[in-house]
């Protein structure tokens, strides 16, 4: 779509604080106008980066199954981490990616509390590599607005 | 939601009904302000007239439910919260009037008077004249922390109002809740902070030291303050509760509050300064493992917090833009200071 859809909505964000905000009463109304910008601003920081990260971290999660599943010791929950691991993305509808993340990280949560009971040094090291990801998750993630 | 005339009209008929011996109610100036998400809040102006002839003209703030908002709370508790602490080393604005019955409003509202040109918004710190006084705020913000830690919730009239708790079993209330919160409004897995609470059980904190009133929400953008730089009141008690004293302190510690992007909590003081004036204040300790613990948990409570608002969006009860934000911006944030805490942030 021409013009980019990253350039619009910028567009709009400034129109919004600095030509329609200053206009607006009560300071209620007003403190909402300049809410919606950031939230247009926050739209546009993602746009680019909206398919991208949940395809890098689909993947991410599915490496670090495949590395856990040897280490598992419950029979069930091995089986669905392999399964995990060896499918593939649904498509790269943003609503896909999602749900498939979402099932992802869901398992990532079983498996960590797992790991935690196991005593091997084989666990301390998935372990951390959970914890590596976990990390990196939240750098994915990350908005330019966030104070920390 | 009245209108803007209906809400001032249906309030001056509440005036007279709670105060029979005025002849005449004058209610104008009503303006919504932004007074957090939690309760929509309203600013006005009242003027009565009694029989005898005296007359009254006050700046009021009007609190009341709305259908949605971030956090569950308990109007009756913000509302005692404030009558106790009125008066006090705790400086808050005077409450007058709790009303439950919605016929008035059509949603229970409290009625309390307003501080007039003052400012609470974190953002104004970053400036001139706020700026400069950062350092003499956060003195005092600490030191109020501590004289609401240090009061005794019996002597406030607040035992029985409250629910009680037991020293040893606090934090399992705290945690047991938030978890609670987090299970019912989650809108996608958190593996950070799931991880947390697994710690948390793993690690429980000792026994409080004493049972405090908790204020629940103690940080910058919850006081006002002047030009000077002085702490004029704490707002926002609607969470407020009997606990651990540590719970306020950790809170108020809490990275995401770093409103400056530097080592200063809650954009005013480094945290051993602050944790050093509390306990001086307060006459408690901050064990350096218990408040570990507590800070921990401010990440849970903090989460609990960003995904109900992120429910409340999506359901469509509340769609005030600042839920978005917060969910946007502070669950992220969230993980990374519970991923600090837990040494694993690269």
């Amino acid at each position: 779509m021409k013009p980019e859809i990253e350039r619009v909505l910028e567009v709009c964000a400034v129109a919004l604080m600095g030509d329609v905000a200053p206009h607006v009463a009560p300071a209620y109304r007003q403190a909402s106008v300049f809410g919606t910008a950031l939230l247009l601003t926050s739209i546009r920081e993602e746009l680019d980066r909206i398919a991208d990260r949940r395809v890098e971290e689909n993947r991410a999660l599915r490496e670090l199954f495949a590395s856990a599943a040897s280490v598992v010791a419950d029979p069930d929950l091995r089986s669905r981490l392999a399964e995990a691991a060896a499918a593939g993305e649904p498509g790269f509808r943003i609503s896909a990616l999602e749900a498939r993340n979402a099932r992802l990280r869901q398992l990532l949560i079983e498996l960590h509390a797992h790991v935690e009971t196991l005593a091997s040094p084989e666990a301390r090291r998935i372990e951390s590599e959970i914890w590596r990801e976990l990390a990196a998750s939240t750098v994915r993630r990350r908005l330019s607005l966030n104070a920390f | 939601m009245p209108r803007v005339s209906d809400l001032a009209s249906r309030f001056a008929d509440y005036v007279r009904h709670r105060l029979p011996g005025v002849a005449d109610v004058r209610v104008d100036e009503l303006e919504r302000i932004f007074g957090g998400a939690s309760r929509e809040t309203w600013r006005l102006r009242l003027r009565t007239r009694e029989r005898s002839g005296g007359e009254q003209d006050r700046r009021l703030i009007l609190r009341r439910d709305p259908a949605g908002s971030l956090i569950e709370t308990d109007r009756r508790t913000e509302f005692l919260a404030y009558r106790a602490f009125h008066g006090s080393a705790v400086p808050v604005p005077e409450a007058l009037w709790l009303e439950e019955d919605p016929r008035w409003l059509e949603q229970p509202f409290f009625v309390m008077e307003e501080l007039v040109g003052l400012e609470s918004r974190p953002q104004m710190l970053l400036a001139p004249p706020y700026a400069a006084h950062c350092e003499k705020m956060g003195v005092q913000k600490w030191a109020i922390l501590g004289e609401i830690s240090k009061a005794d919730p019996a002597a406030l009239g607040l035992v029985g109002a409250l629910p009680a708790v037991a020293p040893d079993s606090a934090w399992r209330r705290e945690l047991d809740h938030w978890e609670g919160v987090l299970d019912a409004d989650e809108v996608c897995p958190q593996p950070i902070v799931r991880a947390a609470i697994r710690w948390l059980r793993r690690n429980p904190p000792p026994p409080a030291q004493k049972i405090s009133v908790v204020h629940a929400d103690y940080r910058t953008g919850n006081f006002l303050f002047d030009a000077e730089g002085n702490v004029r009141a704490i707002l926002d008690w609607e969470m407020a509760h009997l606990g651990d004293p540590l719970e306020d302190l950790a809170w108020s510690l809490c990275r995401i509050w770093c409103w400056a992007r530097d080592e200063r909590r809650g954009g005013l003081l480094p945290k051993e300064r602050a944790v050093r004036i509390w306990e001086e204040a307060s006459g408690l300790r901050a064990d350096p493992r218990a408040l570990h613990w507590w800070e921990l948990f401010s990440c849970v409570k903090g989460q609990g917090i960003w995904v109900s608002s992120a429910r409340e969006y999506e359901s469509g009860k509340n769609q005030d833009a600042v839920l978005a934000l917060a969910a946007w911006m502070q669950m992220n944030a969230q993980d990374r200071a519970a991923l600090e805490l837990m040494g694993h942030l690269s």
